[in-house]
């Protein structure tokens, strides 16, 4: 309540300081500064209760010789009476003059690959985890050295909602060095170190807090790529004390030539994952491709291959083999892909996928979920306009449950004007143990319109239902709610 | 409150699109930046600029749409190099995808220089909204085409403003790869 209450003076405060520099700024550099930015607005109107939310996010960008003003204005205002409103003012400021960059307010950072510190925005998934405080960076020949100092805050959102998971005034201080050393361009070899500290508002006091260090090396030759990082956690444990300790290894590699890519990592993590209850402050890397993670950095053990193939210029080949489960082996996801494109005929595009999961104690209640999903898409530009069409089909096997889903779809659109999309996804039965979990519904027709109003300006419209599911990004997962209602996407750029 | 956030709302949109005619506001400059390509090899705006306009491709392994805008100006890239221009795919994959990166890229036979920008400065630098979303960037180091999203049929008319871009430099004494 006391934290709501200083975010709701604090973003007055922000609010009126924006305002104010938004009005005078090109009033007094008119003639110097650079504006620009950008703009997301959204409607969601559900239809079976009549309720919406209308979002937007508007970013600004003011350029004075080496100094960038940055601000971003953000609201959500929801009608769900059990449902809070959020908005709120992100600005930064940053010198940049190499070899020197310093940035105050909010920013965000990764240290290596993300095992000691992984403060990250995805926009697209629309997961925020950010710091507010001062990073300040100084490069010299091939040495990068980076100190910060901040508050981390994790804003998520899932069922159909924006929610603070964490905005505390806990502490991150930190510091990255990386340098490479001056070799041969066939040869290369970077090494890393790193410290992080995190004092937090739980520690039983100011010695107990925690620690995450460790350091990396990545060496090329010619077309091959290896990297390694090894991190150590030493702190508490939470709620009863203690010494809490852990581990995080991560091996990554590539061999690349010409119309060949492959890749392989393998990864083992103790207790290296650090945070709270739906957060973290590292995010360990995931082999799977569709993100998920079994829990983030904590007990897992897992490896990923992939193969890029192009045999000529029109067919490309992809595979991946990916798994993660927990040391013992009782939870898990193992992940099978497969994908062909051929592009034989001019303006004719065709691509098959096969996709198979399996999922151990991963979607609660089901214990084993297993997904062999095959998929065809074509596409073929008329010049005037193209036509596009495609089928899946998911067999589904739930425990002892069998059900498929199945979605085709059609899109007509002409290139820098507008697509139009009519989907039809259906579900053949629901089993009667798992209609808490999927709802009722067996069917989601839904209609789109893409129209680009200008180069710049893009507008959405979608009218239907979206069946929902577990979407996951970078080892964060959420389930979304499925939806039926009308969508409206305004997306600018300026 | 409503009211206020209805009147809000409309103003955003006013600004945004009064803010979006070229007419009315000057070309922007491009944000100068210093990244690292997959093979580390460090990539300057500033640098590249001196040699012919730059064109950035936003996309990531993720992007079904942004993938399919690389694939099909794929065939277009010899052409597009030859008019002195260099093509940047700017990756928005997070620093752990980037053995991934380069093995997916070399495994389509990219010829783009594939940055990295794994906390995607560049991402905000330039306001990128949607992805993909493509800049041309002139020698003056101005913005001068921005394209948002893909549909087939773009890679056309992006090519046919690459070829506007540097026939307008033809009798431009500053450009120096028509020199």
């Amino acid at each position: 309540m006391k934290v709501a209450k200083i975010v709701n003076i604090r973003n007055k405060v922000y609010w009126g300081l924006g305002l104010v520099l938004f009005i005078i700024s090109p009033l007094i550099f008119a003639q110097s500064i650079e504006l620009s930015g950008g703009n997301t607005v959204g409607y969601w109107l559900f239809v079976d209760s009549l309720k919406e939310h209308i979002e937007d996010k508007l970013k600004l960008s003011f350029t004075y010789n080496n100094i960038t003003l940055r601000g971003l204005f953000f609201f959500w205002q929801p009608s769900l009476p059990n449902q809070k409103r959020l908005q709120y003012i992100d600005y930064n400021i940053e010198y940049a003059n190499e070899p020197i960059n310093i940035i105050y307010g909010t920013y965000y950072t990764t240290f290596g690959r993300g095992l000691v510190l992984n403060q990250f925005l995805d926009e697209d998934f629309k997961t925020d985890n950010s710091i507010y405080g001062a990073k300040a960076t100084f490069k010299m020949f091939n040495n990068e050295l980076s100190a910060l100092f901040g508050k981390p805050r994790n804003i998520f959102f899932e069922e159909n909602a924006y929610k603070i998971k964490n905005d505390t005034t806990d502490q991150i201080r930190g510091i990255n060095l990386e340098t490479k050393l001056p070799l041969p361009d066939i040869i290369g070899l970077n090494i890393g170190g790193r410290y992080v500290r995190y004092n937090r508002r739980t520690d039983f006091n100011a010695r107990a807090f925690t620690e995450l260090f460790g350091g990396n090396i990545e060496f090329t030759f010619g077309a091959y790529q290896g990297y390694f990082e090894y991190a150590r956690h030493l702190g508490c444990r939470p709620g009863v004390g203690g010494r809490l300790t852990g581990t995080g290894l991560l091996f990554s590699s590539n061999l690349t030539f010409s119309g060949l890519g492959l890749a392989f990592q393998i990864m083992s993590y103790d207790t290296i994952g650090f945070g709270g209850l739906g957060y973290r402050y590292n995010e360990p890397p995931t082999p799977i491709k569709s993100g998920i993670s079994v829990n983030r950095g904590m007990n897992e053990f897992g490896f990923g291959t992939s193969i890029n193939y192009s045999a000529t210029d029109f067919l490309n080949f992809e595979g991946n083999y990916n798994s993660l489960k927990t040391h013992a082996k009782t939870e898990g996801i193992l992940e099978q892909i497969f994908k062909a494109k051929l592009n034989a005929v001019e303006n004719l595009e065709i691509t098959g996928l096969i996709e198979r999961t399996v999922k151990d104690k991963i979607e609660l209640p089901v214990l084993k979920k297993t997904e062999m999903k095959p998929s065809v898409e074509a596409t073929y530009n008329f010049e005037e306009f193209f036509l596009d069409g495609s089928y899946e089909h998911n067999f589904i096997s739930a425990d002892t449950s069998k059900y498929y889903e199945h979605a085709f779809s059609v899109s007509i659109g002409k290139s820098e004007l507008f697509q139009f999309t009519l989907r039809y996804e259906r579900r053949n039965r629901i089993p009667n143990w798992l209609t808490s979990k999927l709802g009722t519904e067996k069917s989601w027709p839904m209609a789109e319109l893409s129209l680009d109003i200008t180069n710049k300006h893009n507008l959405r419209v979608r009218v239907g239902g979206e069946k929902g599911g577990l979407v996951c990004s970078g080892g964060v997962c959420r389930f979304e709610e499925p939806f039926k209602g009308v969508k409206l996407v305004l997306t600018s750029i300026f | 409150m409503k009211k206020t956030i209805i009147t809000f709302f409309i103003l955003i949109m006013l600004i945004t699109l009064l803010f979006a005619d070229e007419k009315i506001i000057t070309l922007k400059d491009a944000p100068s930046f210093t990244l690292y390509d997959v093979s580390g090899k460090v990539v300057i705006l500033d640098s590249l600029i001196k040699k012919g306009p730059v064109i950035m491709s936003f996309w990531a392994l993720w992007c079904k749409m942004c993938i399919k805008e690389l694939d099909a100006l794929k065939p277009y890239y010899a052409e597009i190099e030859s008019l002195g221009v260099t093509f940047l795919a700017i990756s928005q994959d997070k620093a752990k995808s980037k053995d991934e990166v380069k093995s997916f890229s070399a495994g389509h036979k990219w010829q783009y220089q594939i940055v990295l920008d794994p906390e995607n400065k560049l991402r905000k630098s330039y306001n990128v909204q949607v992805m993909p979303t493509l800049f041309i960037i002139n020698q003056d180091k101005k913005i001068v085409f921005t394209h948002q999203g893909y549909k087939p049929g773009d890679e056309k008319k992006i090519v046919q403003k690459i070829h506007e871009l540097t026939k307008k430099c033809e009798g431009c004494k500053d450009c120096e790869h028509k020199k």
